[in-house]
């Protein structure tokens, strides 16, 4: 029976790409287990898909239908991340694309093919901006967010920022550059000097010239906006020139436990910040470990778990079910269409309560999404390397939103522009 | 019994150079014409349009560009990937400089501007062959793809330092862009591709094709009857990257629809030198047999086990892919190391001696 199922998805999915299946939600997820990120994606997706599995067993699915979460393997590659879209995309609620490329490659395209496109702390900024991309989501926290609590963090320590010097240690892609306008205009407003260092993604092995670099520089702090081996290859690298690891920051893709273990207490004192927090004691972890663990359904191990990437996989799979169960109430319907799921991301409200209730306290830190509004800005908090394990070394941190609704508003009328034609929410009337 | 070409008499010299001396290799051309045209635009689905039968087109034209050069020239390149860079971010430009000029001119004029800057890299070929200028042309290769990456003009200052593809209109229907039909672009794509294709196959019969051969065959000696070796390497250059600058301006328009400076990198130099290399080198229907081989088979391969209704992880299905594509591409070098095309040459010629071999 399972096997005329899923026969019956290929046929569909491969050549004709029309009607849903019946009673069950199809939600796709274009993974990366394998190719040169393939160590910082799967703990993320093991925790995605073991969250939905955990759901399946405990709940039998969200409101009583089953959750059909399927992987299409990428391999990090555009290419094939394209490939993945148009086999899933005709019965997906949803698309998550899990790279900044394949994001840039749907993005456009979701005007036309009305599946709402879930990018969690990642993809484009402006995708904030909900009047005009309408279609996708980056909540809870996107990189400008990260960038605006890095220098109000900063700025909290001694003596203020006005007068130091900043490194930003980055990937020279799209990822990597894009908090660079905020940053900059943050040093301007600020008085600090901000030194941008581009890491080609050739040489994220072998940093010896930009540290060499920071070293002659002697910024007071480096912050770094770096994925895959990039970060391992720098927080090697700075422990090998011995940097004062407690001024060295790193984005939320930048503070993977298996990066810091390699140097393990010659890393302590390295931060990261994050929107995201493992809490082993949570209610959820322990429903994960009774139905999906124990019953051999997860890919995942102990150790792992217990790690600041698995949590996250966990918070991700989180957002996405409260939007589908957003919409099931609101719709009064089991089985949600694509547009059902846009209009649940669009009103998510994750609160205190709502975290306490799902048993995943401290996990995430409450936000909530509008129409105009769809990152949702939760803010984060400061993890720190202690050696063995990251602990939250600060209080919830928000961004200042206001410092950069502008530049949101202007790259989002940008696109829009040269997309054109490129239909906006004329009816949100909400602010950002 | 087929191919039997009992009773197909060459009666004059025009006759006996046609391009298909054979009737049953012109009856083949136009079956697959007749699937190309009508019977795949009328049946395929969205997925089959954007990866098998577009990206296979593309590819196949850049292989044929790069075959232009190594494989009739015998100049070896490493820079295909930056020359189709340069003609996606010249038609991007030409789009966005001038916004009312007709995309298919756009994308064939790309050609010329990635036609100059491979002339300009194949300079060096001149003075130095075979490794070294594989070198050389490396070099352009990392140059040109770090200057995608650094001259922020080229993208228009978007602060993503991607290139993304405006919807375009020609004669009121979207052409390239997200609003785009697949078989709008599919058509494009196969006109300009089945053009460039009639035109390489003339150039490479002619007397330009017949310069390059004995340029690669031994340059010395073709210097001795009296072909500019200048003259005769830098067409090559000249004509091999017009076409890859035209394949690579279909590439980002008329299929991926957005680009950053890395997609561009050595990779996809590598991917089309397999296509050219597993089609056979110095062949023009190589390219398309090696790309169908290199593009289309991990696509097929990727569905399978879902539609046999294996329950096989995708991760899995990866792998196993990989292993599948490499083994075949060493079987195929082992029973035939010239190619595909080769390959095909030899059942061809079985065929017709079929069933009565000596």
């Amino acid at each position: 029976m399972k096997h005329w199922k899923t026969l019956a998805a290929a046929a569909v999915a491969a050549s004709f790409g029309a009607s849903a299946l019946a009673e069950s939600i199809y939600v796709p997820n274009l993974s990366y287990r394998t190719g040169p990120f393939a160590a910082t994606g799967i703990p993320l997706m093991n925790g995605q898909k073991d969250y939905f599995e955990m759901l399946n067993a405990r709940d039998g699915g969200i409101g009583g239908v089953k959750i059909e979460f399927e992987e299409c393997e990428t391999g990090y590659s555009t290419e094939k991340g394209v490939e993945c879209y148009e086999k899933t995309k005709g019965n997906a609620v949803v698309t998550q694309p899990w790279s900044t490329g394949i994001t840039l490659q749907v993005l456009p395209k979701t005007n036309v093919d009305e599946i709402p496109l879930l990018a969690n702390g990642y993809g484009f900024s402006p995708m904030a901006d909900g009047k005009t991309f309408q279609w996708a989501f980056n909540a809870p926290a996107g990189y400008w967010d990260a960038a605006s609590m890095l220098v109000s963090h900063l700025d909290g320590l001694d003596g203020g920022l006005s007068g130091k010097k900043v490194a930003f240690l980055h990937l020279d892609h799209p990822y990597g550059k894009e908090p660079v306008p905020l940053f900059e205009k943050k040093a301007a407003e600020m008085g600090f000097e901000f030194l941008p260092i581009p890491v080609g993604l050739k040489e994220m092995q072998n940093q010896s010239a930009q540290w060499l670099q920071i070293r002659r520089e002697r910024p007071d702090y480096v912050l770094m906006w770096g994925w895959g081996a990039m970060n391992a290859g720098a927080i090697t690298e700075a422990v090998k020139t011995k940097f004062d690891m407690s001024k060295f920051y790193g984005v939320w893709w930048s503070g993977h436990d298996a990066d810091l273990a390699l140097v393990g207490d010659a890393g302590a004192g390295y931060k990261s910040i994050s929107w995201s927090f493992p809490n082993a004691d949570a209610g959820v972890m322990a429903d994960i470990k009774t139905h999906v663990v124990d019953t051999g359904k997860s890919l995942s191990n102990p150790e792992e778990m217990a790690g600041v990437f698995y949590g996250r996989g966990v918070v991700m799979s989180m957002i996405l079910a409260e939007a589908i169960a957003g919409a099931q109430a609101e719709f009064g319907t089991g089985v949600v269409t694509p547009s059902q799921v846009r209009w649940g991301l669009e009103n998510l409200n994750i609160t205190e309560a709502r975290l306490a209730e799902l048993g995943m306290e401290g996990m995430v830190p409450p936000f909530s999404t509008s129409c105009a509004n769809h990152t949702g800005h939760s803010g984060g908090w400061i993890l720190e390397w202690d050696g063995g394990k990251f602990v939250k070394a600060s209080d919830h941190i928000m961004p200042d939103t206001s410092d950069y609704a502008e530049l949101i508003a202007d790259k989002a009328a940008e696109y829009a522009e040269a997309n054109a034609p490129w239909p906006v929410n004329e009816a949100c009337n909400a602010t950002n | 019994m087929i191919y039997r070409t009992v009773g197909q008499f060459k009666t004059s010299y025009r006759l006996d150079q046609a391009l298909f001396p054979v009737r049953q290799d012109a009856f083949l051309l136009g079956v697959i014409l007749i699937f190309a045209w009508v019977v795949f635009p009328l049946t395929a689905s969205e997925f089959a349009f954007q990866t098998l039968l577009i990206p296979i087109l593309i590819y196949a034209l850049a292989a044929m560009g790069l075959n232009i050069l190594t494989g009739y020239a015998g100049q070896l390149s490493l820079g295909t990937g930056a020359f189709m860079g340069v003609g996606a971010y010249a038609c991007y430009k030409l789009i966005t400089i001038f916004p009312w000029m007709n995309p298919i001119v756009a994308i064939l004029l790309s050609g010329v501007f990635s036609a100059i800057i491979g002339v300009m890299f194949g300079i060096p070929s001149l003075r130095i062959k075979g490794f070294y200028l594989a070198i050389a042309t490396l070099a352009a290769q990392f140059f040109l793809v770090w200057l995608f990456e650094k001259w922020a003009w080229l993208y228009n200052y978007n602060a993503s330092g991607a290139i993304q593809v405006p919807n375009l209109e020609m004669f009121g229907v979207f052409v390239s862009g997200p609003q785009a039909a697949s078989v709008t672009q599919y058509f494009i794509v196969l006109a300009i591709v089945s053009l460039m294709t009639i035109l390489c196959i003339n150039l490479t019969r002619g007397n330009q094709g017949r310069i390059w051969k004995a340029t690669r065959d031994m340059d010395i000696a073709a210097e001795l009857i009296g072909i500019n070796l200048m003259k005769s390497k830098l067409t090559a250059f000249a004509v091999s990257s017009y076409i890859i600058g035209v394949s690579g301006a279909l590439f980002v328009f008329m299929w991926r629809g957005a680009a950053e400076p890395n997609l561009f990198d050595i990779p996809l130099s590598f991917r089309v030198l397999f296509i050219a290399i597993i089609g056979g080198l110095g062949s023009i229907m190589g390219n398309y047999l090696g790309a169908i081989l290199i593009v289309g088979l991990p696509v097929v391969l990727n569905i399978v086990p879902d539609a046999m209704g294996l329950d096989i992880k995708s991760a899995t299905v990866e792998h196993l892919n990989i292993m599948i594509v490499g083994a075949l591409i060493v079987f195929f070098l082992i029973i035939e190391p010239h190619g595909l095309a080769a390959l095909w040459r030899l059942v061809r010629e079985k065929l017709i001696l079929w069933p009565f071999p000596h």
